[in-house]
């Protein structure tokens, strides 16, 4: 408890009590997460004690699958190589400098995250070959990638969107005085950019790269369709092949471990960390660096970056909406519909609880607080179809009326996403000084009224950002939607899946049509907020 | 758990039609439980939507799909154990209705719906076969002389010609069941052989049908172990409702569907079917769709829409698909009760690492 926080309760010795109730609040949201996240674990764990050792060995401990780890980690450290070299420059140019069409390039360095992970990796394969569409408009052969390049190529496009969304937030946060004082101590432009802005973006990085490296982890459609073999791959395959839920079990606490390890790892990265104000006044407004003459080969570079990003996929949905007449279009409203009904509650659910366990970590630094948010990523690494196997198993025990109900749905989809909402708003926090809530406590406001006064307004952008995220992942979301949806719930995700799986691409395009429009929508609506 | 009554009398209700094989619609021991009726279905949204509008129709009984993979359904309908929502499971392959039967999920189906089907009527009664579809070599015209296809899959490891030209699915449920068949009729060296054989070509392997023969028409490739619908649908191009041949002319088609030798375990029939489940409690609607799926209407949807075949001869066939006898005739006859050892191929298969 800060000083003036205590001040404040012992001048008012009447709402001590209420305050002490108060302090517990960012630990409901707490709990609820830790909840959540621990079902799944335990329902694995419960499956993993049925198994025989010996066949154990044959399909869990063998080198096969060591290998396969190898490949996750090389693929996760490559991924986390090219959307950095992806999403920081383009960051920096559209929050930093006066490049034209920044808002259009804001968008664009967003967009790939309308794009289910299976249509890009699609996308890519058709664009490629001999015959592909890349090679017809060019007149050059282009190769087919090879499975590392392909899964890399795929799946940095698809996260390279968190990255820039959270190095972005991180950025406009930063408070420019810092650099100034740098500047006119003498230090180059170089310096400045290394030594003092690049460890103030470390909270944004880090869980841009969190979201990444457990994105690669947890992916299965991208790496089987480039024929990438990674540990997800054998998760699913145990489960696809085998007809089987007990060695499988054991392969997804396998690689729940290998997360627990890198999250713990990460954690460490930002103990006792500064990065909110410390000096008085308001942040002064930057002035944009002036790129000059290199303004427009700058814009034309990050248009190539968006083209190769947004442009193949969009290209290939595009042809395959020339494949035919299609009865999609007939069922895309009610589908869109549905979609829209269980996303949008799953966002502001997911940004709510995110904002809690970002409040107790930031605010009320702790083992116990650190370990809420571990968790609430642990969450995100658990296999979609292991997680909807154990909500199947714990909410027909428990209750049962909520089995298959939207609401169900809509929780699933927030505490799986949550981490995805969590870093933007975590970063906001670390940029909001405590001072400022501290001051209105000192003022009389109840911590509540506090905190809505002084600190919320400086995270709602953050908030927003988060949310964003989990809206666009619920709605490309599929195993857990497949398992969990009501009777003849339908999303435009479902379609697209479940035509692509059948080579009906005309049936597909207007579900994938839909999405990205309605993904772009909302994109846009979150940077108009700003 | 929960505990229903109507569950237990549901549950009774089954002991007793599974007692007495001859009881006909056990509409008449429970009525049915209101709401829709519910089908699990691996098979496509895309391929089963169509037919769920001819059955609402047909019938005026209100029914909806809950989709997946038939893994994921699998796995969630034994979670859900006694209280599972679902009426009929509507499975993509022979495996996954194996495999449902012997997790005691499926009820036992009486005889007057068993008789339908003129193949592959399954050992235990206990789902009926909706669909067939045959394995098959897909080749590129455009690369492969016709000539240079070899009459038996066995033969195919010592085609040298196509040494990083071939894909196949080794992670995919039809080709699990070609494994299974291969070792009923060649025993399992000869299995292991020809999968080391194949390896030594320096195959593609392909996580399903759909991607492989993408990679076939764009050049990755030009020999593919596939079923042969997905022929007809690369040829279709994507688009929906029946195929006409007459688009797409034989010089330029990307792609071509070659038979081995008649009774070639490269040729073999594959199933897909549906059964009641064991704790559906509407018994009557769930009879009433196992029968629509074995009219006339829905196995001609099929075969015209799906360019499956039928498995009740009567029903009228597009003429670019062979005739129902013909197609019978080309696959190896194999007893379905020795197809059901799933296990001990895919042991096979992750011995050869393909898994």
């Amino acid at each position: 408890v800060s000083s003036a926080a205590l001040r404040a309760e012992v001048n008012r010795p009447g709402r001590a009590a209420v305050a002490g109730a108060a302090r517990l609040i960012p630990w409901v949201p707490a709990a609820l997460v830790v909840a959540g996240v621990a079902l799944p674990l335990v329902y694995l764990v419960i499956r993993a004690f049925e198994a025989d050792p010996a066949e154990l060995a044959d399909l869990v401990f063998r080198w096969r699958n060591l290998r396969l780890l190898g490949n996750t980690i090389g693929l996760a450290a490559a991924v986390l190589g090219l959307s950095t070299a992806l999403a920081l420059p383009a960051a920096w140019l559209v929050v930093r400098t006066d490049v034209p069409f920044r808002r259009a390039f804001t968008t664009l360095g967003v967009l790939p995250l309308a794009i289910p992970g299976y249509v890009i990796a699609y996308a890519l394969l058709a664009a490629t070959g001999p015959h592909g569409t890349l090679s017809l408009l060019t007149g050059v052969p282009i190769p087919r990638p090879t499975p590392f390049v392909g899964a890399w190529l795929a799946l940095s496009i698809g996260t390279a969107p968190y990255m820039f969304l959270n190095i972005r937030a991180t950025l406009l946060g930063l408070d420019p005085s810092l650099e100034e004082a740098a500047r006119s101590l003498g230090m180059p432009r170089a310096e400045v950019a290394r030594r003092v802005v690049l460890p103030q973006l470390r909270p944004g990085y880090l869980a841009g790269a969190t979201l990444v490296v457990l994105h690669v982890l947890g992916d299965f459609g991208v790496v089987s369709l480039a024929r990438f073999e990674t540990f997800s791959y054998a998760v699913y395959l145990q489960y696809a092949a085998g007809y089987d839920r007990v060695y499988a079990a054991w392969l997804a606490l396998m690689l729940l471990a290998l997360t627990g390890a890198l999250l713990a790892a990460e954690g460490r990265l930002l103990i006792g960390r500064q990065f909110s104000r410390t000096g008085t006044g308001l942040a002064r407004i930057r002035t944009p660096f002036g790129l000059g003459a290199a303004r427009w080969p700058v814009a034309a570079g990050l248009g190539v970056v968006a083209l190769a990003q947004v442009g193949v996929p969009v290209a290939t949905v595009v042809d395959w909406l020339g494949r035919g007449t299609t009865r999609a279009w007939r069922d895309l409203p009610a589908s869109l519909a549905d979609a829209l009904s269980a996303a949008v509650p799953a966002a502001l659910l997911a940004g709510a609880l995110a904002l809690g366990v970002a409040y107790l970590r930031v605010r009320r630094p702790s083992p116990a607080s650190r370990w809420v948010e571990r968790l609430a990523y642990v969450g995100y690494a658990t296999p979609p179809l292991a997680l909807a196997l154990a909500i199947i198993f714990f909410s027909l025990r428990a209750v049962p009326a909520l089995y298959q109900t939207l609401a169900l749905l809509v929780a699933a989809y927030a505490l799986h996403f949550l981490p995805e909402a969590l870093g933007p708003i975590r970063s906001a926090l670390y940029q909001a000084p405590p001072r400022l809530e501290e001051a209105a406590r000192a003022l009389g406001r109840r911590p509540m009224a506090a905190f809505a006064e002084a600190t919320f307004p400086l995270v709602r952008r953050g908030l927003g950002a988060g949310a964003a995220l989990a809206f666009l992942s619920s709605l490309k979301e599929l195993p857990l939607t497949f398992l969990l949806s009501p009777l003849g719930f339908r999303t435009p995700a479902m379609g697209v899946w479940s035509a692509t799986r059948e080579a009906l691409f005309a049936t597909a395009a207007p579900y994938a049509m839909a999405m990205m429009v309605a993904s772009a929508v909302m994109v846009v609506l979150v940077m108009r907020e700003e | 758990m929960r505990f229903s009554p109507s569950l237990a009398i549901v549950a009774l209700a089954a002991v007793a039609i599974a007692g007495c094989r001859e009881a006909d619609e056990p509409a008449a021991v429970t009525p049915d439980e209101a709401g829709p009726l519910v089908v699990y279905s691996g098979r496509s949204e895309a391929l089963v939507e169509p037919l769920l509008d001819r059955f609402r129709e047909a019938t005026g009984i209100e029914v909806e799909a809950r989709y997946g993979t038939d893994a994921e359904l699998l796995a969630a309908m034994r979670e859900e154990g006694a209280a599972s929502p679902a009426d009929v499971y509507w499975a993509n392959t022979t495996g996954a209705l194996v495999e449902a039967q012997s997790a005691g999920l499926l009820a036992q189906l009486p005889d007057s719906l068993l008789e339908r089907p003129d193949a592959f009527a399954p050992a235990g009664g206990r789902w009926v076969p909706a669909t067939v579809r045959f394995r098959v070599l897909a080749y590129s015209p455009a690369r492969v002389d016709t000539a240079a296809l070899p009459t038996s899959v066995l033969d195919l490891p010592g085609r040298q010609q196509f040494r990083g030209r071939i894909g196949w699915t080794p992670t995919y449920s039809s080709f699990q069941d070609f494994v299974t068949v291969l070792r009923v009729l060649h025993g399992d060296d000869s299995t292991r052989a020809w999968i080391e054989g194949i390896k030594a070509l320096e195959p593609r392997a392909y996580p399903s049908n759909t991607p492989m023969l993408e990679a076939l028409v764009a050049g990755e490739i030009d020999v593919a172990l596939t079923n042969h619908y997905y022929v007809f649908r690369v040829l279709q191009g994507g688009g929906e409702g029946a195929y006409d041949p007459a688009s797409t002319d034989g010089v330029s088609a990307p792609v071509a569907l070659h038979a081995f030798a008649t009774g070639d375990a490269g040729n073999l029939a594959l199933v897909t079917g549906a059964g009641m489940m064991e704790t559906s409690g509407r018994r009557s609607a769930a009879m009433r769709f196992l029968s629509f799926l074995l009219s006339d209407t829905a196995q001609s949807l099929a075969a015209e829409t799906v360019h499956e075949y039928p498995v009740v001869g009567s029903a009228p066939l597009p003429a670019y698909l062979l005739p129902f006898d013909r197609a019978m005739a080309l696959s190896p006859t194999v007893d379905p009760a020795r197809m059901t050892d799933l296990e001990g191929t895919l042991r096979i298969l992750r011995e050869a690492e393909l898994l």
